[in-house]
């Protein structure tokens, strides 16, 4: 038996509200001011929340369904359908727990229209049949998508390594541990505008490295 | 300039970008796809450096997906907010409860006393029930102008939340009963 999140947060109007009250982070309140903006008709704030959640979107479906090949279809589908619901987000949760459902319930819908098994995290796989499937969830379905998605973890990696140690830290305290530049900025022990500069600087830098890749 | 731009980016998507600022950038981001292009990069290496390995949607999806919504008529529902949704949410119920009332109302001092008395209820096989109506004061089959005045103002406060017909209906009804209480429900609707 699937063990999907619950599917009340679906497109019908319902949002589904955080179990807990918890202030919003930064990145949830910026999502949430996009969010207004597309409710008053402005598209391009709705390509910047695709562009933003496109990665994990993808990987979660591809992870439902077991199969990189169809992902961005029905991922494609998700984000269609959030846009055309948009109206009944509240902001009672988090934007991403939002569409993450929406995403959940398309990816469940496309299965069940297939008559396929979902997968329950995991659990039921065999060791094979996983290994399987996790080789195919990183590197996607051709050899040609394999070899790009290595080719931009390799680059950005290396990118990281070549940068400045203030932009390094900068970085890696804000895209993996999740800081904010307040946080940054006591942990570094300067002003929150430099703090905001590095890892501008930083992005830049891994950019400089990467459209080469993607262009 | 372009680097002040970019900055702002960058910040905007750390969710550090103060919200005064947000509605320009996302106008210039529309307008301009180096921006976006820009975005997108920042994107995607912070999503390669939280999950190194990871499969990462290719580089065409996000502009495949405008092309999805740009293809056919999309129209996004905006629900009402709070502050428009709240009063008449809340009031409906009660304005029916009202109009239920208001009918019940003209219903006692509409029939005459005579024919309410000791009144029976035919339902059709399912027996008959015994109705216990006040019965107003005797020889009054006509309202007086007082109760005219209330039975008015139900009329008044019922137009204002029934659907079209239902008003008609109403109205037709009263009008039916006693042509004086529909003159005074229409003075009373003028009324500032």
């Amino acid at each position: 038996m699937a063990n999907f999140p619950p599917a009340d947060g679906s497109i019908d109007g319902h949002e589904p509200r955080d179990g807990n009250e918890r202030p919003a982070s930064g990145v949830e309140q910026s999502d949430l001011e996009l969010v207004r903006r597309v409710q008053r008709g402005e598209r391009g704030a709705f390509d910047l929340l695709v562009l933003r959640y496109q990665h994990r979107v993808v990987k979660l479906v591809a992870r439902l369904l077991r199969d990189p090949a169809e992902a961005e279809d029905v991922a494609q589908e998700a984000f269609v359908k959030a846009y055309r619901a948009i109206g009944s987000f509240r902001g009672d949760s988090a934007f991403y727990t939002w569409l993450y459902r929406i995403a959940v319930n398309t990816a469940r819908n496309t299965m069940a229209s297939r008559q396929r098994r979902p997968l329950d995290y995991e659990a039921d796989l065999s060791e094979s049949e996983q290994s399987a499937v996790e080789s195919r969830m990183r590197h996607g379905d051709t050899p040609e998508a394999a070899a790009l998605t290595d080719e931009i973890h390799h680059t950005v990696n290396r990118a990281v390594e070549e940068l400045p140690e203030d932009l390094r830290t900068a970085i890696i305290l804000r895209e993996i541990e999740g800081l904010s530049y307040e946080e940054i900025a006591a942990a570094m022990d300067c002003p929150v505008g430099t703090v905001r500069s590095r890892i501008f600087r930083a992005r830049e830098a891994i950019d400089r490295h990467l459209k080469p890749l993607l262009d | 300039m372009t680097d002040q731009i970019r900055e702002q980016i960058s910040a905007l998507l750390d969710g550090e970008l103060a919200s005064g600022e947000i509605s320009l950038l996302v106008r210039r981001m529309e307008r301009d796809a180096e921006l976006r292009r820009a975005f997108g990069h920042y994107v995607l290496a912070g999503e390669s450096l939280r999950a190194p390995g990871a499969l990462l949607a290719s580089p065409g999806f996000a502009a495949r997906v405008g092309a999805a919504l740009d293809d056919g008529p999309v129209e996004v529902a905006v629900a009402p907010t709070a502050d428009a949704r709240s009063p008449r949410r809340w009031a409906r119920p009660l304005a029916g409860v009202a109009v239920a009332a208001g009918a019940a109302l003209a219903a006692v001092l509409l029939v005459p006393a005579g024919e309410r008395s000791g009144n029976r209820l035919a339902g059709s096989g399912m027996g008959s029930v015994q109705v216990n109506a006040p019965i107003l004061p005797a020889g009054g089959a006509s309202p007086t102008p007082a109760q005219n005045q209330r039975l008015a103002g139900y009329l008044v406060a019922h137009g204002q939340y029934a659907s079209p017909i239902g008003r008609r209906n109403a109205w037709s009804a009263a009008l039916a009963a006693d042509p004086g209480i529909t003159r005074v429900a229409l003075e009373t609707a003028e009324r500032p």
